[in-house]
């Protein structure tokens, strides 16, 4: 590349402000802020779901709901978490991030960019409108296992749109992935080298790397069982010599790597808010950016681990390679511990929810070895054991490192801070209600509750430990609630922040807040991974020579 | 500064809470009436023992930092970027951890996965919406439940029971928690496993692959009686094989 383009591309008049200038931008800011709107859109939907869920389980033997429709919350709201929520706020957060903090002016393709957010959009809205149809929405759960998701038993239309919605959001992680990755081999500013480029930013490389691998399996999937189920295919039919079996593997061949692509951008998310409130290097950069790859390529061979149960795979092979990636997640753990080693940590919010993530994740990871062990998984697969240790990684930890996120980048993103005290009130709730809703799930899982049932008899303890359950999703409830009148009240007040209010060491933090159109009127130079690092202590270093 | 007190105290009781309670979720764990189960429960225990220390150490460092490294003026810390003797060990303690806990899972589980070559019942078992059917191998002997009237399967203390699994319909999964075990019923898959109980006592069964509207209700029981006691139960059963019959099918 040839220099950095500073120049305001050409707009039409009509399309500079208003609700036209949404819908036809190819800006790679408003195109990530729509995407993380949307995104929180979808949580407070699947949210409210979840709390249903909780209202029906709070005592044994309730009908709050029917059990048809205990079976749709259960599917839409992991579908919605899944799909419409955590994998499309990473990407919104990079489409906004991964340009400024390598210093480009744009995506590589941004009308490819703009696409993408719209076939996310309505792939998202096509699953939910399932629930219009005949029959309601999809209820076979959000890994729709054959022969349960088959023509013969969910005949409704509902199942149809949930695949044609989730092939839609499939397509649109692929193209952004492409789009990510071009982006950040070819449109780098002079100097980014690769050891240079931020940590978030190499964590959303290897998460599209790993998209381009795994969604394609989805794809083949669902498209499968559409032909399966609308045009007389026998994929998945074993009375015509298909396989249910097949279906399962083709799923998690995709299914684990999502987890890691649920995970990864929110590593990096978290490994730059612990270096700047440490006001510290990254630990180990190196071994940072090899782990997070080390951790993609392992998650394309433990795909099984989730088939453990099924009496039909080699247990012990995916067993060995689902314990090795605890080894490069244990390098971040103790790179994060090395960031923050000796430093100088402030406990602003992000950095709370940050130090939460770790927690959470650290607990989430642990009960995730324990069930990468079969003899362990033939009694926890499919109980509350699982449903605690998914939740702990993806609520406790995605769901914490996205609210650090939203209050790190605030500024950056609309140039307005949000209010600190009540971040930390917001964070209290969060961490309390996550281990109140979520800590009594593992004691359930190992007294025998299986997942998915929409009602159970009065056991003992079941009652009381569900009951605390559902006490910590209305915490978790009400923080949500504190969060939202934190960002109304915030932008209302609009208090004057500085275009570096943390005192950041990335490019983004370079530009002003919110950027202009075309990013950067100047760049510093670019000797290290902490360019704006470099350029502080250097004028603080001539500012004390005069 | 306002909300200080959210910071590391808060931080550092839901740790301390949270490491607690560990144990006590280990202690829930119904013991296993198998012999298998027992081989199952040791692992668990070795897990949850591992699990608790590595969440004390590691969690202590990530709760602890923060407060004993807390910003303290405007000075900048140290800004050292690696120490490749510790990131050496911090490398090679994790992989001597996962070699031990493999070994041993691998262990247990062969013992776990082993088919006996003369088991003394065979039981075939299928699974369908919503409900088991048991039939006794070489025996006119078969309990068909329903949702409303879960079906009770009786087999012989200190014996080798074989259970063939199969489904009707959906993908299932025969759970009894009281033996650590579950296995999942997928239509054209056959699955076989052995149970060698050796305690006496009723334990409850439950499917844990959710498979539909009375997935919930797709319950069954396991009794565990003398060896005697089962022979007389099998030879009532062939004579008057109706009687316990239930529901539609
Ligand atoms: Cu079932």
């Amino acid at each position: 590349m040839s220099g950095v383009s500073t120049r305001d591309l050409p707009v039409p008049a009509l399309a500079r402000t208003g609700l036209l200038s949404w819908i036809a931008t190819t800006d790679h800011k408003r195109i990530g802020i729509m995407y993380m709107v949307t995104a929180f859109a979808f949580f407070f939907v699947a949210g409210i779901m979840a709390m249903l869920i909780r209202a029906q389980l709070a005592q044994p033997n309730q009908s709050i709901v029917t059990s048809h429709t205990y079976s749709q919350l259960f599917t839409l709201h992991g579908t919605a978490m899944i799909f419409f929520f955590v994998v499309p706020f990473a990407f919104g957060l990079a489409n906004f991030l991964v340009p400024l903090q390598i210093g480009a002016p744009d995506m590589a393709f941004p009308r490819l960019n703009a696409f993408t957010y719209w076939i996310f959009l309505l792939g998202a809205l096509t699953v939910m409108s399932g629930a219009a149809t005949n029959g309601g929405a999809a209820a076979s759960g959000w890994f729709a296992y054959v022969p349960l998701s088959g023509i013969k038993i969910s005949s409704g239309l509902g199942q149809d749109f949930w695949i044609l919605g989730i092939l839609m959001a499939s397509i649109s992680s692929i193209l952004t992935s492409i789009n990510l990755i071009t982006t950040v081999f070819i449109y780098r500013a002079p100097g980014m080298t690769m050891w240079r480029i931020p940590i978030f930013t190499w964590e959303m490389v290897a998460t599209a790397l790993l998209v381009l691998m795994a969604f394609p399996a989805l794809t083949a999937d669902l498209g499968m069982l559409l032909i399966d189920r609308r045009f007389g295919g026998h994929f998945f039919d074993p009375a015509a010599g298909g396989s249910a079996v097949l279906y399962q593997h083709l799923f998690w061949f995709f299914g684990h790597p999502e987890v890691y692509i649920m995970i990864l951008p929110y590593f990096g998310v978290v490994t730059e808010i612990v270096s700047t409130f440490s006001r510290k290097p990254v630990f180990g950069y190196v071994g940072m950016v090899l782990a997070a790859f080390a951790i993609a390529g392992l998650s394309m061979g433990v795909w099984a681990h989730h088939m453990f149960t099924t009496g039909a795979v080699s247990d012990p092979f995916f067993s060995a390679v689902s314990f090795l990636i605890a080894v490069p997640t244990g390098i971040k753990f103790f790179n994060w511990i090395g960031t923050m080693w000796r430093g100088s940590i402030s406990l602003t919010t992000p950095m709370l929810f940050a130090v939460g993530f770790l927690l959470n994740f650290l607990n989430g990871g642990i009960t995730g070895v324990m069930v990468a062990s079969p003899p362990i998984d033939f009694h926890a697969e499919d109980s509350y054991f699982l449903v605690s240790h998914f939740h702990y990684v993806i609520g406790g930890g995605s769901l914490f490192a996205i609210f650090a996120a939203l209050f790190f980048w605030f500024p950056k993103i609309f140039g307005v801070k949000l209010n600190e005290y009540w971040g930390k009130v917001c964070f209290a709730f969060e961490f309390i209600g996550f281990n109140l809703t979520f800590f009594p799930m593992y004691f359930l899982g190992v007294m025998g509750m299986p997942r998915r049932v929409y009602t159970y008899p009065n056991l003992p303890g079941w009652g009381s430990l569900n009951a605390l359950a559902t006490l910590g999703a209305a915490i978790m409830a009400v923080g949500v609630i504190i969060f939202v009148v934190n960002v109304i009240v915030s932008a209302i007040r609009r208090a004057p922040v500085p275009d570096d209010p943390w005192g950041g060491f990335t490019l983004e933090w370079a530009t002003t807040s919110p950027p202009p159109a075309h990013n950067f009127d100047r760049l510093p130079p670019i000797r290290s991974e902490r360019p704006v690092f470099d350029l502080r202590q250097s004028d603080l270093g001539s500012q004390r020579k005069r | 500064m306002k909300g200080r007190w959210i910071g590391s105290p808060g931080l550092a009781t839901v740790f301390v809470v949270t490491l607690g309670l560990g144990g006590c979720g280990w202690a829930s764990l119904p013991s296993g009436a198998t012999s298998q189960a027992e081989l199952m429960h040791r692992d668990w225990t070795v897990f949850t023992i591992a699990g608790l220390c590595v969440f004390a150490i590691v969690g202590g460092l990530i709760v602890g930092s923060p407060f004993v490294w807390r910003r303290r003026g405007e000075a900048l810390p140290p800004q050292f970027r690696r120490n490749v003797p510790i990131e050496i060990i911090t490398t090679v303690i994790p992989l001597i951890m996962i070699a031990l806990l493999f070994v041993l899972t691998y262990r247990v589980e062969s013992v776990v996965e082993r088919l006996s070559p003369s088991p003394s019942t065979i039981v075939d078992v299928v699974g369908f919406r919503w409900s088991w059917r048991f039939q006794y191998s070489g025996t006119s002997v078969q309990v068909i439940g329903t949702p409303k009237q879960p079906p009770e399967m009786v087999i012989p203390l200190g014996r080798t029971t074989r259970i063939n699994l199969e489904s009707a319909d959906v993908n299932h999964a025969f759970w009894v928690p009281g033996f650590l075990f579950k296995r999942d019923a997928i239509p054209g898959v056959h699955n076989s496993f052995d149970w060698h109980p050796d305690h006496l006592g009723v334990f409850v069964g439950r499917c844990a692959e959710f498979c539909g509207l009375e997935h919930a209700f797709m319950t069954f029981a396991v009794r565990v009686v003398p060896p005697d006691e089962f022979e007389r139960w099998l030879r009532q059963h062939e004579t008057r094989p109706t009687a316990y019959r239930q529901g539609p099918r």
